[in-house]
């Protein structure tokens, strides 16, 4: 110790010229460079000041480009097929193996989910990059800069726009097609000839949604009574248009919506606004600021869904909109070149961006007069978000909603004839039904074990709760949740069981449940719901319970995901009031043993 | 009553390596395996390499993780090397290793490993 600084010199020299030592460790073959010769040599000009030095780009040969990107795409593409290529060999197999019927189509349907695959790739890291910055931004900046009725118009206005961003929604908009306009006329017009009216509505709920949980981060307001107040209308709503004889319809449509809006887009904007806005304000201590908003965004636009419902039911007549559906059924042959299948998906993709992206950048300039950093990757984001959400499109028009509607309309032939099935039913009525149950609960279980957002939330739990509620108990009570939700969505449209017979007890249980259970098991279930429901499950849940509807020549076959959005809320509460139960239980024990054997059961 | 003593290390040196986020687990995994008994990983931000790249700088993630590993002077070369390898450093933009000498360490020692020293 306490070597002098020359010693130490010589020392060190010493240990380099051990070359035989050197080689015995050393298995790559060193060159050793003197990084003098690397760093720029800086010239004075004459009257001795130094120029700035301004590095050049870099420009990589082809193979150091190719693994830098190698890995970076093929980790992002693993990715995305680990959530849709097992639920789509699972469906296949299904049919295939106990439903002894051919996938159809099959080229077309593998080259759909390669393109959906690519397109939630793309648009997954267009997000990351050419979004994500956006939303941070604005959400740290605009708090601090502007007043609060400015900042919460601007998130309503968000909350319309990512909506309409959100990849899932072009599955609701091409379920309209399906829809026969006869047996469902108010379905029909609201998916046809109001879609974007529709979308728009959704989008008003999802932004109210966003306005209110803002102000809940800021006030530290409970959700309870948010839960109470928002529930309660919406199930008097159902079970008013439950008894309506045209417009219990579209209390399937209502409710599924939900599941569609809180997708990757949403969810993550509008919560790192929210975030920024709670940390501005200096209250975003509470490690549960961040839920909420996904629960009650859908709730909301479940109430603006049924209001524009009863809107339309008093402006037209079930007569006039049937009349001028065989009307424009008989008037246009064909649809336009911008209606058709690639040219429709690429203006959909565009519509769904672009907008949303003006926007932001609007505010930021205008509001904010901030500048984006690294302006060209952000612009590259966005290209790849736009690009991502095209190829999706594709991929959801001919893999995933293709292959969810033929696995929808083929499961029915286990019970009952289906023309595209020789020799169906193939079971008898109660094992077929038994089977399709067993489909159905696979299904939701295993879609939603492989759903990523589960898994982060499963984390946050566990912490949160400091280890009481595990994560695997979490995403078990999801999974199965989501799974019974799916079996008795199914069973609802092979019964043809009234939508809301299933919702107002399911909902009145989860409120009760809701009153019993503390704070934070209250926010974690009714996030939980929003959660599960990702871009691949939505659409091909949707997809299927349409085609499965089609099959038992049931009037609609929504309603499938609303039953897999509640029974996780029950499912969730229930475990939460077990698990502090049984804390409660352990406790007492605790404190009834004398002082000195506690340690040993602790 | 025992008295506390301290255990002073030398012949200690660090590798430090900065990687992008998410890469710092296998070249843990990769230094324990060449023998570094632990590491610790500090989340940073990180630019240079990025901005030169032009658009395929969206390839290099900005978030950064710098793990510092320390080992004795007869490890160095190898741990070094086999971190090089599982951090794949020779990508552009993976990342940058260096070793700094480090005077003394000191940190719990098994006391049947001091007694062996010691005796």
């Amino acid at each position: 110790m306490g070597d002098e600084p020359e010693s130490a010199a010589q020392r060190s020299r010493h240990e380099r010229l051990r070359y035989g030592d050197f080689i015995r460790e050393v298995n790559l073959h060193q060159q050793q460079v003197s990084y003098n010769q690397l760093t720029p040599h800086l010239e004075a000009d004459s009257e001795g000041h130094y120029k700035d030095y301004l590095p050049g780009k870099l420009i990589l040969d082809k193979a150091d480009v190719g693994r830098l990107l190698g890995p970076f795409v093929s980790m992002r593409f693993i990715e995305q097929a680990r959530a849709v290529l097992p639920l789509a060999i699972y469906l296949a197999l299904f049919q295939m193996v106990l439903l002894r019927s051919a996938v159809a189509d099959s080229w077309l349907i593998s080259f759909g989910l390669f393109a959906a695959i690519v397109g939630l790739m793309l648009f997954m890291e267009g997000l990351r990059l050419g979004l994500m910055p956006f939303g941070e931004n604005i959400g740290n900046n605009l708090p601090k800069k502007s007043p609060l009725w400015l900042v919460l118009s601007i998130v309503m206005l968000l909350g319309i726009g990512v909506t309409f961003a959100e990849p899932a929604i072009g599955a609701l908009q091409s379920a309209g097609a399906i829809v026969d306009v006869r047996k469902a006329p108010y379905l029909w017009v609201l998916l046809n000839q109001w879609t974007d009216i529709l979308v728009l509505s959704v989008g008003a709920g999802v932004g109210l949604a966003a306005v209110l949980g803002t102000l809940r981060f800021l006030q530290g307001w409970s959700l309870k009574p948010f839960i109470y107040i928002t529930v309660v209308p919406t199930l008097a709503l159902t079970v008013y248009l439950g008894l309506h004889a045209d417009l219990h319809v579209i209390i399937g449509l209502a409710w599924d919506c939900g599941a569609v809006t809180t997708g990757p887009v949403t969810v993550p904007l509008v919560l790192s606004l929210g975030i920024g806005i709670a940390a501005a304000a200096g209250k975003g201590n509470s490690s549960l600021s961040g839920f909420g908003i996904v629960t009650l965004a859908s709730l909301f636009h479940i109430l603006a869904v049924m209001s524009l419902g009863l809107y339309v039911a008093s402006t037209i007549t079930p007569h006039e909109i049937i009349a001028s559906a065989t009307q424009l059924s008989a008037t246009a042959p064909a649809a336009a070149w911008w209606q058709r299948s690639p040219v429709m998906e690429i203006l959909g993709g565009m519509r769904a961006i672009i907008p949303l992206v003006l926007f932001l950048f609007l505010v930021l300039r205008v509001v904010l007069n901030e500048v984006l950093r690294e302006k060209h990757i952000v612009i590259f984001g966005l290209v790849l978000c736009v690009v991502g959400m095209i190829v999706f499109n594709l991929g959801l028009t001919y893999g995933l909603a293709r292959l969810g509607a033929q696995s929808g309309g083929t499961i029915p032939a286990a019970f009952t004839a289906v023309s595209t099935v020789e020799s169906s039913p193939l079971y008898g009525f109660m094992l077929g039904v038994f089977l399709a149950m067993i489909f159905a609960w696979v299904l939701g279980f295993f879609a939603t074990m492989a759903e990523p957002a589960l898994n982060a939330l499963g984390m946050t739990v566990e912490t949160l709760t400091s280890g009481a509620f595990k994560k695997r108990t979490l995403m078990m009570a999801v999974s199965v949740g989501v799974g019974v939700g799916i079996t008795l969505g199914v069973l609802k449209i092979i019964f043809a069981v009234p939508l809301a017979y299933l919702l107002v007890p399911g909902y009145s249980l989860a409120l009760v449940l809701t009153w019993l259970s503390n704070e934070e098991f209250v926010n974690i279930a009714w996030d939980s719901a929003g959660v599960t429901t990702g871009p691949v499950t939505v659409p091909l849940v949707l997809a299927m319970g349409l085609g499965f509807g089609q099959a038992v020549s049931a009037v609609e076959g929504f309603g499938i995901l609303s039953m897999a959005s509640i029974s996780p809320i029950i499912a969730v509460l229930s475990t939460g009031l077990w698990v502090q139960r049984r804390a409660q239980l352990r406790t007492r024990l605790l404190s009834q043993m004398p002082a000195d054997s506690k340690g040993a059961v602790a | 009553m025992s008295t506390r003593e301290m255990v002073v290390l030398t012949d200690v040196k660090l590798i430090t390596c900065i990687v992008q986020r998410d890469a710092a687990e296998t070249i843990i995994a990769a230094a324990r395996a060449a023998g570094a008994q632990g590491a610790t990983v500090n989340y940073a931000r990180g630019m240079g390499v990025r901005e030169r790249l032009g658009v395929l700088g969206f390839a290099v993630n900005v978030e950064k993780e710098v793990i510092n590993v320390v080992v004795s002077s007869e490890q160095v070369e190898r741990v070094f090397e086999s971190m090089y390898l599982a951090g794949n450093l020779d990508i552009p933009g993976a990342g940058i290793m260096y070793v700094t000498p480090v005077e003394k360490a000191a940190t719990f020692i098994p006391r049947s490993v001091r007694d062996k020293l010691a005796g």
